[in-house]
């Protein structure tokens, strides 16, 4: 606050800054998000896709912060489709409608991201080009139990949460950093979710999976 | 972009408003969870093991944001804000003797863990450094935990089902709604985000 108004000249999206304002129409007060799509199947990994984007200064991050909301939501696709196939016994309608909802939210979380990229006159990031989504890959596939979806979605919020907060404070862009301060606290919502439904309602602490994402994990 | 070693690098004295108001809504809600604790539909006989567990983390959660933010003050050149939030005390200071109820309880920090979130998140954006930036995201971060939980809690409690608000839960038992009920918003909200010059 180097002034008393600019919070609220920010958060209206007022402040062109070096990516421009259309981020700050993703700004707003969004109503509840019901669940999304039934997936059809597990997305495939998107790391065959080798073309790379000249993204500089802010815009690293913004795509950095796009593909790892992209990957939540894959990850949670993947674990609805899960969900319903039988593997993991009967899952409670409960994680079902948790992994719904938040995948829902994430991806839309990843078309804000995407919204600044592309007002800027880059591409928008496709699939979630990140060192990691083979391995977060793998971790889902390991899920033997609903409880082990709810333990990755610990992990996988902790991963984008921490990632997004970092990188609120590195944006020189008034409308990234608007951003990036709107949608961090969604994942901890997440996050607190699904701890909860783990049994642990103050909290419960990520793996090494749930580590924040630095620039050098965005292969885009 | 290199982030400064300390909360106070490079700060301007614009952030020392911000900070202070985001102090004063903390004082406020940890004095009101410690008020909380003291009663029977808290951390009394009557209250609910897992209201109870969400009462005392969010004691030291606040403990240390409280620290946090009087640091980041100080090294922004401004005195630490120690009194509570203005506008929303004699709110507390009502509704605190009609408590009677876990809801009742969960409610009044709700109340008080949203708008101390949004706060932080309408003025993260504003402030001068990105350690300061950071640091406001994260906990406006820890406080939309704490209400998400509260929502989840105020959700099962008002619907007459205090039995399914156990740790571990139920999760057969459980409304497929509580999955969802923790997070109603895609993008965090800063409508009720109390003005940068309340808490000074």
């Amino acid at each position: 606050m180097s002034r008393p108004l600019a919070r609220r000249r920010v958060l209206l999206g007022s402040a062109a800054g070096v990516l421009g304002v259309g981020a700050l129409a993703a700004c707003s007060d969004a109503p509840p998000a019901g669940p999304g799509p039934a997936p059809s199947a597990a997305p495939p990994p998107s790391s065959t896709t080798p073309t790379r984007v000249p993204y500089v200064g802010d815009q690293r991050g913004i795509a950095l912060c796009a593909a790892t909301s992209a990957l939540a939501a894959s990850l949670y696709s993947g674990a609805v489709v899960a969900a319903g196939d039988g593997r993991l016994g009967q899952v409670p309608a409960v994680v079902t409608a948790f992994l719904s909802g938040a995948g829902a939210q994430h991806t839309e979380h990843a078309a804000a991201w995407n919204q600044l990229l592309t007002a800027a006159g880059v591409p928008a990031v496709t699939g979630a080009p990140l060192t990691v989504e083979n391995d977060r890959r793998a971790a889902l596939g390991r899920a033997a139990a609903p409880t082990d979806l709810l333990s990755l979605a610990v992990d996988v919020e902790a991963m984008t949460g921490g990632t997004i907060a970092a990188r609120a404070g590195e944006f020189t862009d008034p409308g990234a950093a608007a951003l990036a301060a709107t949608l961090a606290p969604v994942t901890a919502m997440h996050g607190a979710t699904a701890a909860f439904l783990l049994g642990r309602p103050t909290g419960s602490a990520p793996g090494s999976a749930g580590a924040p994402l630095g620039l050098d994990a965005l292969t885009a | 972009m290199s982030r400064p070693t300390g909360l106070g690098a490079q700060t301007s004295t614009g952030d020392v408003p911000a900070l202070r108001t985001a102090s004063s809504l903390v004082v406020l809600a940890l004095s009101t969870y410690r008020s909380l604790q003291t009663l029977p539909a808290g951390g009394g006989d009557s209250g609910v093991p897992v209201v109870r567990e969400l009462l005392n983390a969010a004691v030291v959660e606040l403990g240390d944001a409280r620290s946090v933010l009087a640091t980041a003050t100080s090294a922004a050149g401004g005195r630490p804000q120690t009194a509570p939030d203005p506008s929303y005390g004699p709110v507390v200071g009502t509704a605190l003797p009609t408590v009677r109820t876990p809801a009742d309880v969960v409610g009044l920090a709700l109340t008080l863990e949203d708008v101390l979130a949004q706060t932080l998140v309408a003025d993260a954006a504003g402030l001068s450094t990105p350690a300061l930036r950071a640091t406001a995201v994260q906990l406006a971060s820890a406080a939309a935990a704490r209400k998400a939980n509260l929502l989840v809690v105020n959700t099962l409690l008002s619907s007459g089902r205090a039995d399914l608000v156990v740790a571990p839960p139920d999760l057969a038992s459980l409304p497929a709604g509580v999955g969802t009920v923790g997070f109603p918003d895609t993008r965090f909200p800063t409508s009720k985000a109390s003005p940068v010059e309340e808490g000074n």
